[in-house]
């Protein structure tokens, strides 16, 4: 957030030079900048780190194979452990020392994993790994409905990712009971509202959505993903104001839906070669190939424009970003067999210079000279 | 109740449903263990790893090789459980003779059922044979050791004691070498 409080600081100085701000009022907003406290100060990312490594420690420990110690000996010491990390998530919370308690619980929650792994260790049980790892994911989520907890909710998005690639590595089918598992979190996530863990539903929810073309249907199906991620930049757009009105979310929901469209298209175009082109012959499958790119790129430059015209900055990053990536990927794919390298730059820069001009258009419509001129 | 005292109770009742997770699986392997139908089976150890888990050795059994044509009903799904049926041949060796999805009743003191699971699609063709996974194929040894396992391996007669319960699942009980019982497997 510093950064946040050095523009702060950098505008009420010249707004107070100017003489829009009393001295008075400054001073008011500088007291209540400092009282605001950072949610990402240096201490609490240190003790999660902290947290993580302790984590890390344990199981290799794990890995280890302590022969020195009986088995239950080594039970013991694991739920020793365990009930230490709570133990002293409790000290903490009591200390008022919030960011240090729930780097124990997430300790807890990486030492209750370990375990799990150490007892199939231990006796030689192999079963199906993925329900080991769901276990633990279950775990972390009551560890964040309970205590609150923020990086809990984190942990348990990334197990449940862990679980549905791997379960779906073993199965190569859809695997629809990630849904409600999901659902479960994302539940807790909205109840909590600690935007990150938002973020980290929704981005749990792509790397689910994403593949799902590859297990369902003729296992070609990526126009269903870019389906889904159009209807919901467009629902987003559409609808905008009226889901702002419930949960702020209409601006990153936009962003996700382009991002699934494009990395669904980008499937269907370039890793998928059979979604489109089947067994066509070369050329025809290349004009399917140029129809399809022109069709991502015009969906990527209306979400530039609307980015633009609605002030979505991460929107407008991802679709700069995207723009690029299915420039530079199509420029290597095609060249040298359609494309000639320098007609190619050509059409490239002709689009992005016409961008540039029209970004800069509606720029100008938006913030008309007098306004801008400060 | 104050704020203090609700997080300290949250607090522990995670570590109670935690630790309650932990006993569970301990206590259900130590209940097949001590009281699963004893096989032996035999083994050969291939190429001991180094994993996040730890070293282990890899045990490849020859009943983990089924001839496909023995599924009676329906194809089981990639990574679904099914249920293989082991007959005690008049040389005491283990030999597969049904597959089915569901679990079947078998009453005959020389047959026992094991729950396995398949990573492939399971094939129709009559002299196609399926690689089947029962969660007994990791021997985890301290490490250092894996290579000594697969070295005896080569000269010697490996054969692992099994524990199978009621609803087919099986836990290692130990390794035995030449005949004599070298890795034993405490409870607890």
């Amino acid at each position: 957030m510093s950064w946040y409080r050095n523009r702060v600081e950098r505008d009420l100085t010249r707004w107070q030079t100017a003489g829009w701000v009393s001295d008075q009022g400054a001073s008011a907003i500088r007291t209540d900048l400092r009282s605001r406290q950072s949610p990402f100060g240096a201490a609490p990312i240190f003790a999660v780190l902290g947290a993580v490594l302790f984590g890390f420690a344990v199981m290799s420990f794990v890995a280890a194979h302590w022969t020195g110690m009986s088995k239950l000996a080594r039970l013991g010491l694991l739920l020793a452990t365990l009930w230490g990390c709570y133990g002293a998530a409790a000290v903490l919370f009591q200390r008022q020392l919030a960011a240090f308690a729930h780097a124990a619980v997430l300790g807890g929650i990486a030492v209750y994993g370990a375990s799990i792994m150490l007892i199939a260790q231990m006796y030689h049980m192999e079963g199906s790994p993925p329900d080991a790892v769901l276990m633990w994911a279950l775990g972390a989520l009551l560890a964040a409905v309970l205590a609150r907890s923020n990086p809990a909710l984190a942990a348990t998005f990334v197990l449940l990712v862990v679980w549905t690639w791997w379960e779906r590595s073993l199965t190569h089918g859809p695997h629809w009971s990630f849904l409600p598992a999901w659902a479960a979190a994302a539940g807790v996530a909205v109840w909590l509202g600690w935007r990150p863990s938002l973020h980290l539903a929704a981005l749990s929810l792509v790397a689910w959505l994403e593949p799902l073309g590859y297990f369902i249907l003729d296992h070609h199906a990526h126009w269903i993903i870019v389906a889904i991620g159009a209807a919901v930049a467009i629902a987003a757009a559409v609808a905008g104001p009226a889901i702002d009105r419930h949960i702020q979310a209409s601006a990153a929901l936009f962003a996700y839906g382009l991002a699934v469209a494009f990395v669904g298209l980008y499937v269907m175009q370039f890793l998928d070669r059979y979604s489109i082109f089947g067994s066509q012959q070369y050329s025809e499958s290349i004009q399917r190939l140029l129809l399809l790119a022109v069709f991502t790129l015009a969906i990527l430059l209306a979400g530039m424009f609307w980015a633009l015209a609605h002030d979505n900055r991460g929107a407008l990053w991802l679709a700069y970003a995207a723009f690029a990536i299915e420039i530079f990927t199509l420029y290597v794919r095609t060249f040298g067999t359609l494309l000639n390298t320098s007609l190619f730059f050509l059409v490239a820069a002709t689009i992005v210079s016409l961008l540039a001009w029209a970004a800069y258009r509606l720029h100008q419509r938006k913030t008309p000279p007098q306004e801008a001129a400060v | 109740m104050n704020s203090s005292r609700k997080i300290l109770l949250a607090l522990a009742i995670i570590a109670l449903a935690q630790t309650a997770v932990l006993a569970g699986i301990v206590i259900d392997r130590v209940r097949l263990l001590q009281s699963g139908r004893e096989i032996v089976l035999p083994i050969i150890p291939v190429d001991p790893r180094d994993l996040f888990r730890g070293e282990y050795v890899r045990l490849s059994y020859s009943v983990g090789s089924v001839p496909s044509r023995l599924l009676e009903g329906p194809k089981p799904g990639r990574n679904d459980a099914f249920y293989v049926v082991l007959e005690k041949a008049a040389d005491g060796a283990w030999q597969p003779v049904k597959v089915s999805a569901a679990m079947p009743a078998e009453t005959s003191p020389d047959r026992v059922v094991l729950k396995g699971r398949a990573l492939h699609e399971w094939m129709q063709s009559p002299t196609a044979r399926q690689l089947v996974r029962y969660g007994i194929e990791s021997y985890f040894v301290p490490e250092g050791q894996g290579k000594r396992l697969e070295d005896l391996a080569r000269e010697k007669k490996l054969a692992a004691r099994i524990a199978v319960d009621g609803r087919g699942n099986a836990a290692i009980k130990g390794l035995i070498i030449d005949g004599v019982v070298q890795y034993e497997e405490p409870l607890l």
